[in-house]
């Protein structure tokens, strides 16, 4: 609630809702430059807001979560973007020390899970009002100029700012209010959150073995277990290390069995 | 008389280049990338038609139905492109220049989804998400390296492919192996995937479950948990029910007292 208490909140959850409107650009509109990915838009809006681990936290968390939630054909999935930014920005203008606690971010992860429903309708509507940009592209003679398409087109991009920026503007308040009521429950729900927090990894992990793979135990998944725990338990490589054997050992395997 | 023939120049290929970043800045339910192609091809039609109305009449044509993976749309764009040239110094029908972009559209669509949303992005964030989770606060921009150095310029050379091709798929895929590069990217991740569990001991404290276990058992208890979700998963549960089912059970346990 500290967010709305002077002029400094207020104009913190404005700048969230700017850097969800021009992120969020990206996930369809502009580019596709993968900037507007939790694991980007995470940490880049905790670095605006002043708590860069929160937004490495919750943006690497919920990243594997949603990366094959696919936009094909007509479907829209998902706006895993203003989820990280509107997470990021409740955890980081909760009010508590900076970085966040992982409560405070297991929370703010909890939310995201409402924020979805709520972020596809926006962009169902959105999208069935941009079905008019192409008649009011063509001139009064019924064909288009270059400029008309031109401004027309360009047009659409105001309106995904706009969905991305009003979500972030309505379900960053709406969440703090949420956390301040979570922040006065008992030291066990927020033992809870924390425990939540640092088992969703697993989650994306999850997630991402049951999209890529049709076994539940893939002998892939399980090589890469086995590399990574005898890399860091046996040998004591340090991550970077056992990421690099991570790939080449896959990289291995796929010419081996012909992947 | 033969009407003058125009050639279309690199420069007007670069422009179509750059312009293919806003393909979908206008994306509806209705006309999804119809007016974005348009747009992206305003160079190739201000090269062939100084003319005020058969620029107009063209631009029009241009405005159909369209919609494929924003990406390969590089390639039609320039297949497009070369039909256009044709088309100008009428060695092709108008006809033919839609019926190509039509049977280029479904194909590249199906192909370049399953690349590049299946394969190359969930590859790119599975490496970016092992690093992150062991203390590496620069993985979100190593994902961006990764991913945009296939994603641009296979976005770049896939215009002039197209051009020089004439919109040949077999040539394309003479080219790239797309299929055999996503089966690639797939088995990486996943054992990229099995790495990142495998490594759970090594994750930075934000990350790591608070659980007293040693690291053998920390993995072995973090790979059950994986699988386990996988398992329920596949039963068709989706990521956001499960996320709730989560903490659901983290609350059981805090108000056990079992952390």
């Amino acid at each position: 609630m500290d967010a709305f208490a002077d002029v400094h909140g207020m104009a913190q959850v404005l700048l969230a809702a700017f850097i969800a409107g021009m992120i969020g650009l990206d996930r369809t509109a502009l580019g596709q430059f993968m900037i507007s990915q939790p694991v980007v838009a995470g940490p880049l809006t905790g670095w605006l807001l002043g708590d860069l681990t929160a937004g490495l936290v919750i943006g690497g968390t919920l990243e594997l979560i949603w990366v094959l939630d696919m936009p094909i054909g007509t479907f829209v999935p998902a706006d895993a973007t203003v989820a990280a930014v509107s997470a990021t920005a409740i955890a980081a203008l909760t009010g508590g020390p900076l970085p966040a606690q992982l409560p405070v971010i297991g929370f703010s992860l909890l939310l995201t899970v409402g924020m979805v429903p709520v972020t596809m309708f926006a962009d169902h509507l959105m999208r069935q009002r941009n079905a008019q940009i192409p008649a009011l592209a063509l001139s009064p003679g019924g064909r288009p100029t270059e400029t008309s398409a031109t401004a027309w087109h360009l047009a659409g991009l105001i309106a995904f700012f706009l969905k991305s920026f009003t979500l972030c503007l309505v379900l960053v308040p709406a969440g703090l209010v949420l956390m301040s009521g979570f922040l006065a429950l008992p030291g066990a729900v927020h033992r809870a959150m924390a425990l939540f927090a640092t088992c969703l990894p697993l989650l994306g992990a999850a997630t991402v073995a049951r999209k890529l793979s049709m076994k539940t135990l893939d002998r892939y998944l399980l090589a890469g277990f086995i590399v990574g725990a005898v890399s860091v338990q046996l040998i004591h490589l340090p991550p970077l290390a056992t990421v690099v054997i991570s790939v080449a050992g896959g990289m291995w395997g796929v010419r081996t069995r012909g992947a | 008389m033969a009407p003058e023939r125009t050639s279309i120049r690199t420069v007007d290929l670069l422009g179509v280049f750059w312009r293919s970043f806003f393909i979908q800045a206008s994306w509806s339910y209705d006309q999804l990338q119809s007016l974005g192609f348009a747009f992206a091809f305003i160079p190739v039609l201000r090269r062939l038609y100084p003319d005020r109305e058969a620029f107009s009449a063209r631009l029009a044509s241009h405005m159909e139905y369209f919609n494929t993976q924003p990406y390969l749309a590089s390639f039609v764009l320039g297949a497009a492109a070369k039909a256009e040239e044709e088309h100008a110094s009428g060695r092709r029908t108008a006809v033919e220049v839609a019926e190509l972009k039509k049977t280029l559209m479904a194909p590249l669509g199906a192909l370049g989804d399953s690349f590049f949303w299946g394969s190359l992005k969930p590859f790119a964030a599975a490496v970016a998400v092992a690093l992150l989770l062991s203390g590496n606060w620069w993985a979100p921009l190593l994902f961006l390296v990764l991913y945009n150095l296939v994603h641009v310029g296979l976005r770049l050379s896939l215009v002039f492919v197209g051009y020089e091709t004439a919109g040949d798929a077999v040539a394309l895929l003479s080219r790239y192996n797309f299929t055999r590069l996503a089966r690639r990217y797939k088995v990486l991740s996943l054992f990229l995937i099995g790495c990142i569990v495998g490594t759970i001991s090594l994750w930075d404290a934000e990350f790591r479950p608070p659980v007293p276990f040693s690291p053998p058992l920390l993995a072995a208890a973090g790979l059950a948990l994986t699988l386990g979700m996988t398992a329920v998963l596949r039963l068709g549960a989706s990521p956001a029910k499960l996320m709730l089912g989560l903490a659901a059970v983290c609350l059981a346990l805090a108000l056990g007292g079992v952390v």
